[in-house]
């Protein structure tokens, strides 16, 4: 199915090269990138690092986005905020193996309000997060069962045996960008959000940030779709890849990983 | 029982936040219903505008809107929260966005069944020496009922399957605000979730079939019982 | 007393009357679109008139001058429309019922049921009756509401023969009955000649003759009066 569905993609984008008369293809290409991703690609786009015309972004919960791109979503390359997801489509045979490889690293950290006055102490976390939660605050957190940033929370959590106390607490969002939001807002007094979240957003500040063993590494792997295996998008890679796209993100917190 | 426990939960919150939602919104969309069947006035336009808004806007930017003004440190969410009447991350949060998500199709429903009931016999009824009150409670209401309870249907399915304004104000937070659209939107987005999503998934369409056919029902035979011989 | 003065507009239509009589009861007779029915509703509250004053029995009801419209609720007056206007959804009896005043006797209420025979029909729906049943338990629903007057716009219209006999019937008797003012609507003599004892001719939006039944009744001896009551 697959097959020939790309096989008719391609027929399609050959007719519309001939039928524009120029040599190269009209629309710019696209990525499907994590929420957390937004600041950092918005800055490259924007300084022309990733090209004139500056591709399409799209960005949204891994989750869907694998799920578009398993279902032909016109994506060129896929970001995802963590190898789970990246897998999945790798398993639904929806990314170009050989171009796959782990692009940025991320913490997790632990966010209060900007005019906050809570205070963690690392040595009884437990205690001191529901102090600052007090009767009725709730922690903010991303979808811990399909939402990267969720999933490494509480694998956090759980190690560090802070899970069932807290598991009541807590408030899910649809995304980790939806959990910073209620921070921002204050309708939460805690947040664990990507360290990259918080450092873009100056209404929180960052409590402490979680052991990084205490998850399992937050990596961001980076695929070409099936089927827009091209020169455009090849160069699209590298470009993520280049030592000023390399800067943008460190600028944002992101790790940036070796090859 | 063929769904799990967490699902179970999920199923009877959406019963109950769907149904307090709209039996309390009910009084309100009745008095709105009636002023835009029966009254003219000025700024009619605007408030038929104000009133459909819910229907039009995205569905997460009603819930943005609910945030900021009912959550905590909102407009109206601090008063809440100095009397200890909270809604922010409670199911009554749930069922406030459900309501205002399904009040448009409840005013549109009691507008067409007051618009249908011959204003003839409410001249009759004033002629009789019946008040405003009397006139809506004695003819208009009970020859209306039928619109009503199909409104009623219609309103009660779209607050059911209320997802965007609902995760967006008062998040996701099982047995509080965990619907059964919002667990079934959870289970989409895992891996392997697929079957618990069907689950789910033939109980909102056999819930939304339902409330269609008692919607279906009401309408068909009803509408022109007020003709007189 | 029955005292009109009002002027009406109604899109290119507009209606002047001016009248006062004394009679008990007061026909507005003519063709259809000269305005009684019209003059009615404003009666009744229904219709606001563009300047005027109607007052019955020296209840003011409307004074353009001095600012008086009293809502329909409490005039005070029992109307029986042509289309009936019975509520579908209750039962005769509850249709009786509807307008009766609270310290209303039960004998008041079983007096009117003998006198329109209604005793057989009191719990049956509108949609079971038949066209002059109708009539009567519209009749009987604005008599008990004991109004200071009542008014009838067009009484025997769209009835069968039989129909019509009967409720003419009941009308005669009420008259003997009940001393309440009356003011009747219609365009047919016969009802007119039977039922009023003064007749307010109006065409084209204006008063054409005040007169008593009987000059009114002699004037229309050409139109085969008789045979048309006979027959309807």
């Amino acid at each position: 199915m697959r097959r020939i569905s790309g096989m008719a993609a391609c027929l399609v984008a050959a007719l519309c090269a001939v039928a524009s008369g120029a040599a190269i293809a009209a629309a710019p290409p696209t990525i499907f990138a994590a929420a957390s991703l937004q600041p950092a690609l918005d800055q490259m786009a924007q300084d022309g690092l990733l090209g004139v015309p500056a591709p399409r972004l799209v960005y949204a919960a891994s989750s869907a986005l694998a799920r578009q791109v398993e279902n032909n979503a016109p994506a060129d390359l896929f970001i995802s905020a963590d190898e789970r997801w990246m897998d999945d489509a790798a398993k639904h045979d929806a990314i170009v193996p050989d171009t796959r490889s782990d692009l940025l690293g991320n913490a997790l950290v632990l966010i209060a309000p900007a005019g906050s006055h809570a205070t963690v102490d690392p040595a009884h976390g437990t205690a001191s997060l529901l102090e600052a939660l007090g009767s009725d605050g709730r922690l903010a957190i991303a979808l811990p069962d399909s939402v990267p940033a969720g999933i490494y929370a509480r694998q956090s959590l759980v190690t560090l045996g802070m899970w069932n106390a807290l598991q009541p607490r807590m408030a899910m969002s649809r995304d980790v960008r939806a959990a910073l939001n209620l921070v921002v807002l204050r309708q939460c007094p805690l947040g664990i959000v990507y360290r990259s979240d918080a450092v873009s957003e100056p209404r929180v500040k960052v409590l402490a940030t979680f052991p990084a063993d205490s998850h399992q590494p937050i990596v961001y792997p980076v695929a070409i779709v099936k089927g827009h295996d091209n020169a455009e998008s090849r160069t699209l890679l590298a470009a993520l890849q280049a030592a000023k796209a390399r800067a943008v993100f460190r600028h944002w917190g992101f790790d940036v990983l070796a090859h | 029982m063929w769904l799990d426990h967490a699902e179970t939960v999920a199923l009877a919150l959406s019963f109950k936040i769907a149904l307090v939602g709209v039996f309390c919104s009910l009084p309100v969309a009745i008095g709105c219903a009636w002023l835009l069947a029966r009254k003219r006035f000025f700024g009619k336009p605007l408030f038929e505008g104000l009133l459909l808004l819910p229907l039009i806007l995205p569905p997460v930017v009603t819930g943005y809107i609910l945030l900021i003004v009912f959550g905590h440190h909102g407009a109206i969410g601090r008063w809440l929260d100095a009397v200890g009447l909270s809604i922010a991350f409670r199911w009554t949060g749930a069922a406030l966005a459900a309501a205002v998500m399904a009040f448009p199709l409840l005013v549109v429903a009691l507008r067409n069944a007051f618009e249908s009931v011959d204003r003839r016999l409410e001249h009759a009824a004033a002629t009789l020496g019946a008040g405003g009150w009397r006139i809506f409670f004695s003819v208009t209401l009970p020859l209306s009922l039928r619109g009503l309870v199909a409104g009623l249907a219609l309103a009660f399915a779209r607050a059911f399957g209320e997802f965007g304004a609902t995760i967006t104000f008062v998040s996701s937070i099982p047995g509080q605000t965990r619907t059964l659209p919002i667990a079934l939107y959870e289970l989409i987005s895992t891996p392997g979730g697929e079957g618990g999503a069907l689950r789910l998934t033939l109980v909102a369409v056999i819930v939304a079939l339902l409330a269609g056919l008692v919607a279906a029902l009401m309408l068909l035979r009803g509408g022109t019982r007020e003709a007189e011989a | 007393m029955i005292e009109l003065d009002l002027a009406l507009q109604r899109g290119e239509f507009s209606l002047e009357l001016s009248l006062r009589s004394s009679a008990r009861a007061l026909a507005l007779f003519g063709p259809s679109g000269c305005g009684k029915t019209s003059t009615l509703l404003a009666i009744a509250g229904l219709l606001r008139p563009a300047r005027g004053r109607i007052a019955i029995n020296d209840h003011v009801l409307f004074d353009g001058r001095a600012g008086v419209d009293v809502a329909t609720a409490r005039r005070n007056l029992g109307v029986v429309f042509q289309d009936a206007r019975l509520f579908p959804h209750l039962t005769v009896r509850e249709n009786l019922r509807y307008g009766m005043p609270r310290d209303a006797t039960a004998q008041a209420f079983d007096g009117v049921v003998q006198l329109l025979q209604l005793a057989t029909l009191l719990k049956r729906r509108p949609g079971q009756l038949s066209g002059g049943q109708i009539r009567r338990v519209a009749i009987g629903r604005a008599l008990l509401r004991q109004p200071h007057a009542l008014l009838l716009d067009e009484p025997l219209a769209n009835l069968h023969r039989e129909a019509r006999v009967e409720v003419l019937e009941h009308l005669r008797g009420l008259k003997r009955e009940f001393a309440v003012t009356t003011i009747l609507v219609s365009h047919q003599p016969d009802e007119v000649i039977a039922l009023a004892d003064q007749v307010a001719r109006i065409e084209d939006g204006r008063l054409e003759a005040l007169e008593s039944a009987e000059t009114f009744g002699a004037s229309t001896q050409s139109l085969d009066a008789p045979h048309r009551v006979a027959a309807g």
